[in-house]
């Protein structure tokens, strides 16, 4: 029996038009934390609460949200910026794509009061390419909100104007990087840029810019409404409230779940998605997308899904990307996809991520046709031990944590792959 | 004389003043002349440096970054499968490899003109429908190699 869920997030998920402004407003009280912080609450005082909420960014890094807006000098004069990364590229990350055709309005309103909270009166979402309905979702959203008038000026009477637009990527993992996102958004290549300055000071045009995540950005209307109190009592400690799963392999229910953090990782595979399919045993785990370190079974047990418990495994939270991997899969195989993965999407300025994700992949190739040296194998985590922390952002990192996983916990694999072609090649 | 359409004038021109500085119009104004023809021209990167302003090392740099604009003509469909991970593990190679057989069978009948062309893609963000692809902008989930004819079918007569 499943234990009471809140939500928090999708809160108008399976209702009627669960998209819809007239849903969002009717029956989740949609828009009344926008209408309350405008109506008296301080800037300091939005921040404040979230802050108190423990509110952590859901794109990844998990950094601390109100302490960032924190950061955005409070007087200084001219333009500022509020970002959602709807960018979403993560590989196994599906969650952003699921709340925009769910619940667009909560992002809005979340944007409104991250808006008023650091002072931006433009701000825009950011969307891959590749997520062709949902900006269709999210640009009709846009156009319900400023009919009714809750984007434009002067919003509920407040004085305080705030417009928002919607921009499309066109096809590159690093935008997903808040100073690659910013790159793109200024019509240039993604390129990530050196930090600092941080974006909160010097970002969009070189004015303070605050970028958040989408997911991060709906939970803040339910802060508001509800009080940093209320958000604390789901979730654990250091990660409160809930988040959006997105779970993916050969299950029988893969999607997108909304749980508490410190939710138990069994009761996700086997109660939310409905468990593996028939005849299939789990043979690895990757919790938090592609540039997450790999976990055992063994590692699995017990495991909850939040930021410390990743941490002391040594992985990471990410993005909440959870994919299964069964034992009919190559682990081989898999690195292969990884590692090439990366090396397309290195945006090619820091030698050690264009030439560390390009020797990796050269490495693997050897390794897939069977022609390098048995000792290529541990090369692979001489090479990834070199590419960390030592570039302008994290992909050289993002590639270089799951190498090193890979080669320590299935290097057996691996050899026998190059032997003999005998490493569970998938069908 | 104008190589782009009075609609496409039209975008172009509503997307050089929508935001704080031109350059940030080059990427919405390249989707909208995808959106109609298919690829970008240096005829066209042309115009957009000395009628519209936006500089052609700019716009050039952004289309070679991106993977989703093209400086060469494209096919009328053009697919985009999924290699990653998720779509990996549930079928994606053998789709693949379908799909290429069915193109390379088509081209020899037709010659060089066929309808598909196929991009290896990095990843859809459709994990959940794995595995999944892309054609043109309509994305079709738990594309398994035993659906690919079916699925191409409708677009254009496979040969027999």
């Amino acid at each position: 029996m499943a234990e009471q869920k809140p939500k928090i997030i999708l809160q108008t998920e399976g209702l009627p038009d669960q998209h819809s402004l007239k849903t969002y407003v009717e029956k989740v009280n949609g828009y009344t934390a926008a209408r309350k912080v405008l109506g008296g609450m301080s800037r300091e005082q939005v921040i404040e609460e979230v802050k108190q909420a423990g509110l952590r960014g859901r794109g990844g890094a998990g950094f601390l949200t109100g302490l960032k807006w924190s950061f955005v000098p409070k007087d200084i004069t001219g333009p500022k910026y509020l970002i959602c990364n709807n960018d979403e590229s993560e590989p196994g990350t599906f969650k952003d794509r699921y709340l925009c055709i769910t619940n667009p309005h909560q992002v809005i309103e979340g944007m409104i009061i991250a808006a008023y909270a650091i002072g931006a009166n433009k701000g825009y979402i950011y969307t891959r390419w590749e997520y062709q309905e949902e900006i269709r979702y999210l640009e009709n959203a846009i156009k319900e909100a400023y009919d009714a008038g809750l984007l434009g000026k002067n919003l509920f009477g407040s004085g305080f104007d705030f417009d928002l637009d919607h921009y499309t990527g066109a096809g590159a993992y690093i935008c997903g990087e808040e100073t690659g996102l910013i790159s793109s958004l200024e019509g240039k290549k993604g390129q990530p840029k050196v930090k600092p300055p941080f974006p909160a000071v010097s970002g969009y045009l070189s004015r303070p810019t605050i970028v958040n995540n989408t997911e991060t950005l709906a939970n803040v209307p339910w802060i508001i409404n509800n009080g940093a109190k209320a958000f604390r009592q789901f979730g654990t400690e250091k990660s409160p409230g809930t988040k959006l799963f997105s779970i993916s392999g050969a299950l029988n229910k893969p999607g997108v779940y909304e749980v508490p953090l410190g939710y138990p990782f069994a009761s996700l595979l086997n109660i939310e998605a409905g468990g593996m399919q028939p005849g299939r045993t789990l043979k690895a785990l990757i919790p938090g997308g592609a540039s997450a370190p790999v976990l055992t079974p063994a590692e699995c047990e017990g495991l909850t899904m939040d930021f410390e418990a990743m941490a002391q495994r040594n992985t990471m939270l990410g993005s909440g990307a959870v994919m299964v991997i069964d034992d009919r899969q190559s682990m081989a195989e898999l690195l292969k996809v990884t590692i090439e993965f990366f090396a397309h999407e290195s945006c090619g300025q820091c030698t050690p991520c264009r030439e560390g994700t390009g020797w990796l992949n050269n490495i693997m190739d050897g390794i897939m046709d069977r022609s390098a040296k048995p000792d290529n194998i541990a090369r692979l985590g001489s090479v990834a031990r070199n590419m960390g922390g030592k570039t302008i952002c994290a992909l050289s990192d993002a590639c270089a944590m799951p190498v090193m996983s890979y080669v320590q916990k299935f290097s057996g694999e691996l050899q026998a792959y190059l032997a003999a072609g005998s490493g569970g090649h998938s069908k | 004389m104008s190589v782009f359409s009075e609609s496409l004038k039209a975008k172009i021109e509503s997307f050089l003043t929508r935001y704080e500085t031109r350059r940030s119009a080059i990427l919405p104004v390249l989707h909208a002349i995808q959106d109609e023809t298919g690829w970008v021209s240096d005829a066209q990167i042309e115009e957009l440096h000395h009628k519209y302003g936006l500089d052609r090392v700019h716009v050039k740099e952004v289309i070679t970054f991106y993977d989703i604009y093209k400086d060469h003509p494209v096919r009328k469909y053009q697919i985009r499968y999924c290699k990653n991970l998720t779509c990996h593990m549930l079928g994606a190679q053998d789709a693949i490899c379908k799909i290429k057989d069915r193109i390379k069978a088509l081209d020899a009948q037709l010659g060089e003109d066929g309808p598909f062309s196929l991009e290896e893609f990095p990843c859809l963000g459709k994990c959940d429908g794995a595995p999944v692809m892309l054609i043109n902008k309509e994305r079709i989930e738990h594309a398994t190699a035993d659906k690919i004819d079916s699925i191409l079918s409708k677009y254009a007569p496979l040969p027999k």
